[in-house]
């Protein structure tokens, strides 16, 4: 509600609509290897960011070290008023609850129901008890089945999680984030393991969460065509290190070779269709 | 491009035909130093045992007299059993009574167990901590359990105290280590994804890890039940621990009643035969459920 009215001064500039991440000089070692230097940038509420760039850039690492899943070896992370990097365990839950994250192979509960894989998202405002216990308050209850009513998935709703196909757990992924009532959603190349066509659902459905319920979205691809299509902005990273952040209009093809570097030939291909992998 | 592959394969099928028609055979185990060490020692032992039958002290008793006297041991016992001793009703009653330490055994194990197991999978606790618990868990595994009921009975008095205490001692290591194993193949991006929600480690443990492993947990245990109820058995005897255990020990030691240990055997057949059952069918129901 609050950033629809901020829309539309936003014509002048994004800077006016609220920022709701911001990093800031992000650095993650191994010993001596260097996973992502010096990283900065900010989101906004609503945004929806595609970060881009070859296997082993630092994608992973890189939103892996916001919500603090790996530690970052130095460098800031402001989210919703919060420094991330300074929070105790506590805290680290707080703001854990507040992002969601989806992934690439779904990382659902097989053997529990849709419904129940949905609800594991209010895991983070529950007792040890009534968490471990699996005991939902009929208001969550009611709030799986709004998000799995949704996501198109009703008839599915109290079938096991290994029943469903890709697209359908990708789903159930996305509604096990939403009902966290995240702010920012991270999505760790949440297409990869999916057929086109499946893919298309998921990143509509990503795309119209992050306009209808102001959701920010920072989602890895490796598909540089469905970035262009979908981002409000792309990131893109090499070897650790961002090396283009703008529109996605700007990117142009000399610049996406520039990013790929040697990997390039494979990507003109990657760009059209996705590959098999 | 697709004529090419055909033609590697085509290549591939006629050079096996080759192969096959040259009678050439190919070695898939080389043999290796481990290998070349495993076959002198079973050589050594099968050449062992038959110089053993040569030197033995037979104290003039043939060694073909001495089958004939077991078999017709055997005979008397399984084919003309009878209780003297006990009823029908008492020997019912002690085979209760080693099932019952048996359950009790495996159950408190299982408990147990189940926590140390969260505590010594490398994928769910602190990397030191779960070596220490493995390292411990082993020690007690290495001593049989025979060994651990003794050591009870000597400090605790003999009695079913004592056994069942001992027993859950090799039990709950046993356990431990399958239980850990079974978490251990959890995959870790399920973790994960409940970590990154902001869940607690216990949300994880029983809204995660426990539906997934609980197949193998209900396996192992009732593969441990098994083994405790033979063990239950032994050590009736062994530790006076009272049950079926014990009265095969008074019919046999103390009687010299070989028709009552042929009854008394029947009866552990029954039961054990029972549990493979009960075993089995428990097996497939949880399969059909679970996979
Ligand atoms: N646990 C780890 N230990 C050591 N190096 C790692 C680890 N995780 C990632 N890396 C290294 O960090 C770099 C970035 O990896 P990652 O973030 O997974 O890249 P991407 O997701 O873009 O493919 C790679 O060079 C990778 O080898
Ligand atoms: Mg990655």
């Amino acid at each position: 509600m609050h950033a629809r009215t901020l829309e539309a001064p936003a014509t002048v500039g994004s800077s006016e609509v609220r920022e709701l991440l911001k990093v800031e000089r992000l650095t993650k070692k191994y010993g001596e290897h260097t996973a992502i230097a010096d990283i900065s940038f900010t989101v906004h509420e609503g945004e929806f960011v595609v970060l881009i760039g070859p296997s082993g850039a630092g994608k992973s690492t890189l939103l892996r070290s916001i919500n603090r899943m790996i530690e970052p070896t130095s460098g800031h992370v402001w989210f919703d008023g919060m420094q991330v990097d300074a929070l105790d365990k506590k805290g680290l839950r707080e703001l854990r609850r507040k992002i969601g994250m989806i992934f690439q192979h779904y990382n659902l509960v097989d053997r529990l129901s849709v419904i129940e894989n949905v609800l594991h998202g209010r895991l983070g405002y529950k007792s040890i008890l009534t968490g471990s216990l699996g005991m939902y308050q009929a208001q969550e209850k009611e709030r799986a089945m709004e998000l799995i009513t949704m996501l198109g998935l009703e008839e599915h709703t109290y079938k096991r999680a290994d029943q469903l196909s890709g697209g359908q757990k990708q789903r159930v992924g996305i509604a096990r984030a939403l009902i966290q009532n995240p702010r920012l959603l991270l999505g760790d190349e949440p297409i990869a393991s999916l057929d086109p066509k499946a893919a298309k659902t998921i990143m509509d459905y990503l795309k119209s969460i992050a306009h209808t319920l102001n959701i920010s979205m920072i989602i890895s691809l490796h598909q540089v065509q469905v970035a262009l299509t979908y981002a409000d902005r792309v990131l893109a990273v090499r070897q650790g290190r961002i090396v283009y952040d703008g529109l996605p209009r700007d990117l142009s093809l000399e610049r996406v070779r520039d990013i790929y570097g040697a990997d390039a030939g494979d990507l003109i291909i990657d760009t059209g269709d996705r590959h098999v992998d | 491009m697709s004529l090419d592959k055909s033609e590697s394969i085509q290549n591939i099928v006629t050079q096996s035909g080759r192969l096959a028609a040259s009678g050439r055979s190919i070695k898939v185990k080389p043999l290796s130093k481990s290998r070349l060490t495993m076959r002198i020692t079973m050589i050594a032992l099968a050449a062992l045992t038959i110089y053993g039958f040569f030197v033995f002290d037979y104290k003039n008793i043939s060694p073909w007299q001495g089958t004939i006297d077991m078999l017709t041991n055997f005979k008397t016992m399984f084919l003309s059993p009878h209780l003297a001793h006990l009823t029908f009703w008492e020997g019912a009653y002690a085979i209760v009574v080693t099932l019952a330490m048996a359950v009790l055994t495996t159950l408190i194990s299982a408990f147990l167990a189940f926590f140390l197991a969260l505590f010594a999978a490398q994928n769910l606790s602190n990397h030191t901590v779960a070596r220490s618990i493995q390292a411990v868990a082993a020690f007690i595994r290495s001593i049989p359990t025979v060994l651990w009921v003794l050591i009870f009975a000597i400090s605790a008095g003999l009695g079913s105290v004592a056994a069942i205490v001992g027993m859950s001692f090799h039990s709950i290591s046993y356990l431990t280590k399958a239980y850990a194993e079974s978490f251990e193949e959890m995959d870790q991006g399920l973790i994960e994804a409940l970590r990154a929600t902001g869940a607690h480690w216990w949300h994880i443990v029983f809204q995660a890890v426990l539906p997934m492993s609980l197949t193998y947990l209900i396996s192992w245990t009732f593969m441990r039940f098994e083994i405790n109820f033979g063990v239950s058995v032994a050590m009736g005897a062994a530790a006076g621990a009272g049950g079926i255990g014990f009265d095969m020990f008074m019919a046999s030691a103390f009687y010299h009643d070989l028709r009552e240990v042929g009854a008394i055997t029947y009866y552990i057949l029954v039961v054990a035969f029972l549990l493979e059952m009960l075993s089995l069918r428990m097996k497939s129901a949880v399969r059909g459920k679970m996979i």
